[in-house]
């Protein structure tokens, strides 16, 4: 009896997050209205090209979650790195070489942020609360105040619904987010750094007496949580086509709360990739849903801000079992 | 407790399933008596303007029978969730999206994608580059500048200095409203002397204010003051009543809200352009209605502006404009 208890706890840990996922998505295929279209595998596929963005910054912001830091320049260091790409490609800088500007520019705020968060020995919601001002400031004075129209490239390819070639099925940005998901989780349950990245955030004090360098390592969490978004950013230049100062107020609470959603705790130690990328996932098709049903914006507002809530508590409910 | 989660578990694939099989039956069998369904997509939802469109949007569609969804992106002005609403109709596959785009660039490959699936699309209030929509239905805004710079210039009696503040750079609306007024002074009003015309008020009532204050600052002999749009009108006025040239300066502006109904009849504002966003949502409705319906539409059609005044304000058409009854909408 007590076997068979804990193998079903195990099955709920792995499945755990899936469950929300599931509801949702059984929640618009039961409503007739929407129900053929909602289903579609065409449907589907926009869902995912859509979460690409929120899904490369929460890739990120798993592992600083993990480390007990917490990251709220995500957002302006997508925006600023969609920026610099724009007026890279606009200046007549190869595309190649504007994508790896904009992922290098995500990868120095991070750098900085991970620097002052070791160095100054502050915590991370001020240092980076900070730098989502300095971020969204340097995007808007880069761009000088307005969006940059770049000349189309491959780079505007990348998030493009049907691609091309088109045996890739999906468009060439889910295919990154997957790799770098199926990455992002070996390196954290097999590598020694992801071991660390645990101990830290689990217990510091402990983690440094065990002689683990915490400063190094919190440091590399954050410029990997940068990098992620400066891919991010890529991502979304690639989508709009158009380099935005202003784009994506407030994205870092989406991004904190697919994290959250997908079993992050907030005081470290705890999340995982797959979590996070249905977290994602939940938000992506309640919005899509929401919109299809022509429901007006506050009611997603007002679900979604349940969904954090109550994924946290089950979460809580699930530990207090062990 | 320990029981609770795998029960949770087991419901929600109870429910799942359910839902597999509910989704297999046909569900098209009363596909030909339905009323066609519309998506209307605004720029935001709180604005005035924009509930006057949804208002004029709502009309149409009692009058002809036709369904509406009014949805904009979750966050006003957002470009990139806006993309994201326009994505998910042509997923739900509405029969055709009245569209008042946020970027004349951004959204134009949503627009392509939604023709290539048979969705038709109307853009409505802003201009939208390459030619994927059916027509384009809009304020003529080069007429409002017209507009404008006869009411200045006529007060001025064709002499005067005077500055433009313009809204913002790479809004394509406002830039042809300052086009249009800065033609028709330099065509027929020859003696108005333009201090400023390069100078940007920004989003916000807050920078309009800043840029009005230190340009008052500069030129504090200014006679006349062109202002193309809400915000920037809104921030001029703020800054000629501190530095109290309010109504001694000739002061036209664009647009309308109860500040500037009330800057008008105090004598502060001297002109407002006003729009019809209620006939921009109603012509965008009616419009998509008559293509799907398979007849001929205009490629462009005009909304029209007025001069509101202090003398006509109170006219009943001017009125409605002013302040609109916003009582229409029903949803």
């Amino acid at each position: 009896m007590s076997r068979r208890r804990a193998r079903l706890g195990r099955a709920l840990d792995v499945f755990g997050p899936f469950v929300g996922l599931l509801l949702v998505i059984a929640l618009f295929a039961l409503i007739p209205e929407v129900r053929g279209r909602f289903l579609r595998a065409a449907n589907f596929k926009s869902v995912a090209t859509q979460s690409v963005i929120v899904a490369l910054g929460a890739l990120g912001m798993t592992l600083v979650i993990i480390s007990g830091g917490i990251d709220l320049s995500a957002a302006s260091n997508i925006a600023l790195a969609s920026v610099v790409t724009a007026y890279a490609v606009n200046a007549g800088a190869g595309p190649l070489l504007a994508v790896l500007l904009g992922v290098l520019t995500g990868g120095l705020v991070g750098l900085v942020n991970g620097g002052l968060v070791t160095r100054l020995r502050l915590v991370p919601f001020i240092v980076t609360m900070g730098m989502m001002g300095i971020a969204r400031g340097a995007a808007k004075w880069i761009a000088g105040n307005q969006k940059i129209d770049a000349p189309m490239t491959w780079v505007n390819e990348l998030m493009a619904k049907s691609p091309r070639p088109s045996w890739l099925l999906l468009a060439p940005g889910i295919w990154v987010v997957i790799l770098l998901a199926a990455a992002l989780a070996v390196l954290l349950k097999h590598t020694v750094f992801g071991r660390h990245v645990f101990a830290v955030g689990s217990n510091e004090a402990t983690a440094r007496l065990c002689g683990l360098r915490t400063d190094g390592i919190k440091v590399l969490v954050y410029a990997v949580s940068g990098l992620f978004c400066g891919l991010s950013g890529v991502m979304e230049f690639s989508r709009l086509t158009v380099g935005d100062p202003t784009v994506a107020v407030g994205l870092e609470l989406d991004i904190i709360a697919a994290v959250v959603i997908g079993g992050g705790s907030l005081s470290g130690g705890e999340g995982g990739v797959l979590g996070t990328m249905v977290g994602v996932l939940i938000m992506s098709f309640l919005r899509n849903g929401c919109t299809m049903m022509g429901w007006p914006n506050y009611i997603q507002e007002i679900i979604i801000g349940a969904i954090i809530v109550a994924a946290v508590a089950l979460d809580r409910l699930r530990h207090r079992k062990d | 407790m320990k029981a609770a989660a795998p029960k949770a578990l087991a419901a929600a694939m109870a429910l799942v399933l359910a839902a597999a099989a509910c989704g297999r039956k046909p569900s098209g069998a009363a596909g030909e008596a339905r009323p066609l369904t519309i998506a209307v997509i605004p720029k935001g939802t709180t604005h005035e303007f924009w509930k006057s469109i949804h208002a004029g949007a709502a009309r149409a569609a009692r009058e002809l029978g036709v369904e509406i969804v009014w949805k904009g992106p979750q966050k006003e002005d957002d470009r990139a969730q806006q993309i994201t609403v326009v994505e998910d109709f042509v997923s739900r596959g509405v029969d055709g999206i009245v569209l008042a785009p946020l970027d004349d660039r951004a959204l134009m490959r949503p627009v392509r994608d939604a023709a290539r699936e048979g969705i038709p699309v109307v853009i409505i209030d802003s201009a939208l580059q390459g030619s994927d929509y059916v027509s384009y239905v809009a304020t003529d805004n080069r007429k409002g500048g017209v507009l404008a710079a006869r009411r200045l210039g006529s007060l001025l009696q064709g002499r005067g200095r005077v500055f433009v503040i313009r809204y913002q750079e790479g809004s394509a609306s406002t830039t042809e409203r300052e086009t249009g007024f800065l033609d028709t002074v330099a065509a027929e009003f020859p003696g108005l002397d333009i201090l400023v015309k390069d100078q940007y008020a920004g989003a916000t009532t807050e920078t309009a204010y800043q840029l009005a204050e230190n340009l008052i600052g500069r030129f504090p002999d200014v006679q006349g003051v062109f202002a193309p749009n809400e915000s920037s009108t809104f921030g001029t006025l703020r800054a000629l009543q501190e530095s109290r040239l309010a109504g001694k300066v000739v002061f036209v502006g664009f647009d309308s809200s109860p500040k500037l109904v009330q800057g008008l009849r105090d004598g502060a504002i001297h002109g407002l352009v006003i729009q019809d966003p209620a006939k921009m949502g109603y012509l965008g409705v009616r419009t998509m209605a008559a293509h799907l319906r398979g007849e001929p539409v205009e490629k462009v059609v005009d909304t029209g502006v007025v001069l509101a005044t202090r003398e006509n304000m109170d006219a009943p058409g001017i009125r409605s404009l002013l302040v609109p009854g916003l009582a229409a909408i029903d949803d």
